[in-house]
């Protein structure tokens, strides 16, 4: 009874609140994580939901009066092909990338497993370019692509096969990229096949063998199977990294002097675009929310695909 | 002990920023000036020298940065007040902080200059005025020119430049190389195929020559602009034709595939460009053995040359005004200017100033420097979606330059050139700067 009149008493709760905060080291747990929570709010949380907010307004950087406009940014995104343009490379691109990146580092990772004892020499190889920042290794892929002087072309003038305009003709240049993104983010996917090719316990495998079942049909019945979870995680982190690609179309299809290069559209540089070359912020805005959406749809329809599979 | 030890690391912290944020008790005042031309530092670096000597209480921090990103930073700083006190604008994004109210008048001294008919032309008054209040200093220009080739002129038999847009085709096409296979291992004329902004703009030098005005003029409202291709509608499909016939077939005089632009030019892998200024040094120093020569753009209806200029001004933010205005008026002194024509190859506005003796050394500025009668010169019109318009419009243009079916296609050619009038419409009207 005394408890029940206690809880009916609300300054009587919140003392017996803090207490109990104050017995669990609450003020210790909040000094520790508060600034780490609050960066996170400030840096993340805050900047999407500003983002957001300034979608429905004509927001202009240098201008004084930025009015209300309600759903006039994304009325103007159902007729702009700029960004129809973009959003249709984007998925193309973001396809390619991740299958051809998927595809190689599954394969070269069993391949490294067969080579078990010399595997972490290829593995230092192939993670060189992940931690090769994205500017300067475009730059020297630009260099690679130069139509007259560059050494993809030297090498395929030398085997008889014309010169090509990588990063001129519009038919190529998405190829050239995807190019790049496969080499830039291959040995990551490596590590993480590897990671997950080691914790399939051996015992499966031998006893499969045992029974008479083919390299094939191991991959097929224990290896795919065991790496779902891997697999999945591979398929979300690059389908994340390879939509919001920028840098390397930024700095690939940067036209400067004498290094002419054709205006491939991604939505991450109509974005940029927008916002910072136009001062379009408001609309840049409503890309950016667009991109949002989309991005954490398909996410959603993988995860959903991957959970149907296990069912 | 741990609560005690984590309080003194958080005491120990907490003094530290405090003491690393506190200044030097015997600080300068500081002058800031932004700068998206670095080639024009020495300049600013001497005059900084000569000011700090005058004013031992103040210090001068300049910074430079490419022009695209002077102007991004320059954005997102003014509206917060974190700008800096001087800025040089580029006359195309001078409106953009006019109309918003971030640019100081001048002082009574440099007003009567920039007023001044014998001191600074007219036509750059006009872009730095507003009701008769001038907000910035005319400083330098970059004019379109034409660039040839002297040796792949002598080798094609050809005696001088073209001095018409007809003979300009012409000489391009007798200038071009092209290899067994039909490729082109030499332009003719380097064209601007890449880069829409840019595109544009060059699309416009010789639109201008044949229509007798620009691609985008001043509206009759003040602060909008009129599109004009529309109203030029066969000047501007020949302009188009002119291009398109001469990038495929056997009249082709120009390849993406090859370098392009200046770097193009001063690689012997063009034999003529259009460009600006700026270019002369360019070619000297990265095509030391080209044999080149400068001449005034090709006539059409009229005859002039584009010109982009850049303008100081002080920020209205400013705390430190006069010093800033002072540093203005040392920039403008004869020395400071031989300076800046000798290290950029930008050509001071100042006409009350002397630099026939940089033209006797360097006769190829001539074509850029003197003034003659009939030779216009003019500016595109202030327009505070600058960016995005010729970017978008470029876009269209660029796009219409890969399609071989527009060869010989008048018809087409009108789509494309009704598109461009189009997009631009479009944009100028959302900025609300499109003229009725």
């Amino acid at each position: 009874m005394p408890e029940a009149i206690h809880q009916k008493n609300p300054s009587n709760t919140l003392a017996i609140l803090y207490q109990k905060f104050k017995n669990n080291n609450g003020f210790w747990i909040l000094a520790a994580l508060g600034p780490v929570y609050f960066l996170f709010a400030a840096i993340r949380i805050y900047p999407i939901l500003e983002t957001i907010r300034i979608s429905f307004y004509r927001y202009h950087i240098t201008k004084k009066h930025n009015p209300f406009v309600g759903l006039r940014n994304y009325e103007r995104l159902l007729g702009d092909d700029a960004f129809h343009t973009a959003l249709i490379n984007t998925i193309q691109f973001t396809v390619l990338a991740v299958v051809a990146t998927l595809f190689l580092a599954f394969f070269i990772a069993i391949l490294l497993r067969s080579i078990e004892h010399v595997a972490p020499i290829f593995e230092i190889i192939f993670y060189i370019p992940v931690v090769t920042p994205w500017v300067p290794a475009s730059v020297i892929w630009k260099w690679l692509y130069d139509p007259m002087y560059g050494l993809i072309n030297y090498v395929l003038y030398f085997f008889g096969i014309p010169k090509q305009g990588w990063l001129q003709e519009p038919n190529l240049i998405i190829y050239a990229i995807v190019i790049v993104a496969v080499w830039k983010m291959l040995g990551y996917y490596i590590i993480v096949f590897s990671v997950g090719l080691k914790n399939i316990p051996t015992t499966y495998l031998e006893a499969a063998e045992v029974d008479g079942a083919t390299p094939l049909e191991r991959l097929r019945f224990i290896i795919l199977p065991m790496l779902k979870p891997i697999i999945l995680f591979a398929v979300v982190m690059s389908t994340i990294q390879f939509f919001n690609i920028f840098a390397p179309v930024y700095v690939l299809t940067a036209s400067a002097q004498g290094a002419p290069a054709y205006d491939l559209k991604v939505v991450v540089t109509e974005i940029y675009r927008n916002g910072f070359q136009y001062y379009r912020m408001g609309y840049a805005g409503a890309q950016s929310v667009v991109l949002l959406v989309f991005v954490m749809m398909m996410i959603t329809l993988q995860f959903m695909a991957f959970r149907k599979g296990n069912e | 002990m741990l609560k005690k030890l984590v309080c003194r690391v958080l005491v120990f912290l907490f003094m530290l920023v405090i003491t690393l944020s506190a200044g030097p008790a015997d600080a300068k005042e500081k002058l800031s000036i932004w700068l998206g031309y670095g080639e024009t530092l020495p300049v600013f670096e001497m005059v900084k020298g000569q000011f700090e000597k005058k004013y031992p209480d103040f210090e001068v921090e300049i910074l430079t940065f490419s022009l695209r990103d002077f102007e991004a930073k320059l954005a997102s700083s003014m509206p917060t007040g974190a700008g800096p006190d001087l800025m040089a604008l580029h006359d195309f994004i001078f409106p953009r902080y006019y109309d918003n109210g971030y640019l100081e008048p001048l002082p009574e001294d440099l007003a009567a200059i920039v007023k001044d008919p014998q001191k600074i032309n007219p036509v750059y008054n006009a872009v730095v005025s507003r009701e008769g209040t001038a907000h910035g200093v005319p400083y330098w220009t970059g004019r379109s020119t034409l660039f040839y080739n002297r040796d792949h002129f002598k080798e094609a038999g050809l005696t001088q430049p073209p001095k018409t847009i007809e003979e300009l085709w012409q000489y391009a096409e007798k200038l071009v190389k092209k290899n067994a296979n039909g490729d082109i291992e030499r332009a003719g004329l380097t064209m601007r195929l890449t880069g829409p902004s840019g595109g544009i703009q060059k699309f416009g030098y010789l639109y201008y020559q044949m229509a007798g005005e620009q691609i985008f003029e001043i509206g009759k409202t003040p602060g909008t602009i009129r599109v004009t291709l529309k109203d030029n509608m066969d000047v501007a499909v020949k302009a188009l034709l002119d291009r398109i016939n001469h990038l495929h077939g056997d009249r082709k005089v120009d390849d993406w595939k090859l370098k392009h632009d200046a770097q193009g030019f001063s690689s012997g892998v063009a034999s003529m460009l259009l460009r600006e200024t700026w270019a002369i040094a360019f070619i000297k120093k990265n095509g030391p053995n080209i044999n080149f020569g400068t001449a005034r753009m090709p006539k059409g209806k009229v005859r002039g040359a584009f010109n982009y200029i850049q303008i100081l001004s002080v920020s209205n933010q400013s705390k430190v005004k006069d010093q800033t205005w002072e540093f203005i008026r040392m920039l403008q002194e004869q020395e400071a200017l031989n300076l800046l024509l000798k290290e950029s190859g930008y050509s001071p506005l100042r006409e009350d100033r002397d630099f026939t003796w940089f033209l006797k050394d360097n006769p190829r500025y001539e074509a850029v420097m003197q003034d003659i009668p009939g030779y216009n010169q003019y500016l595109e019109a202030p327009n505070t979606a600058y960016e995005e318009t010729t970017t978008r419009v470029g876009e269209v243009l660029q796009a219409a330059y890969r399609d071989a079916s527009l060869v010989d296609n008048p018809a087409g050619c009108k789509e494309v050139i009704l598109k461009m009038q189009k997009v631009a419409e479009g944009i100028l009207a959302d900025n609300d700067s499109l003229s009725k």
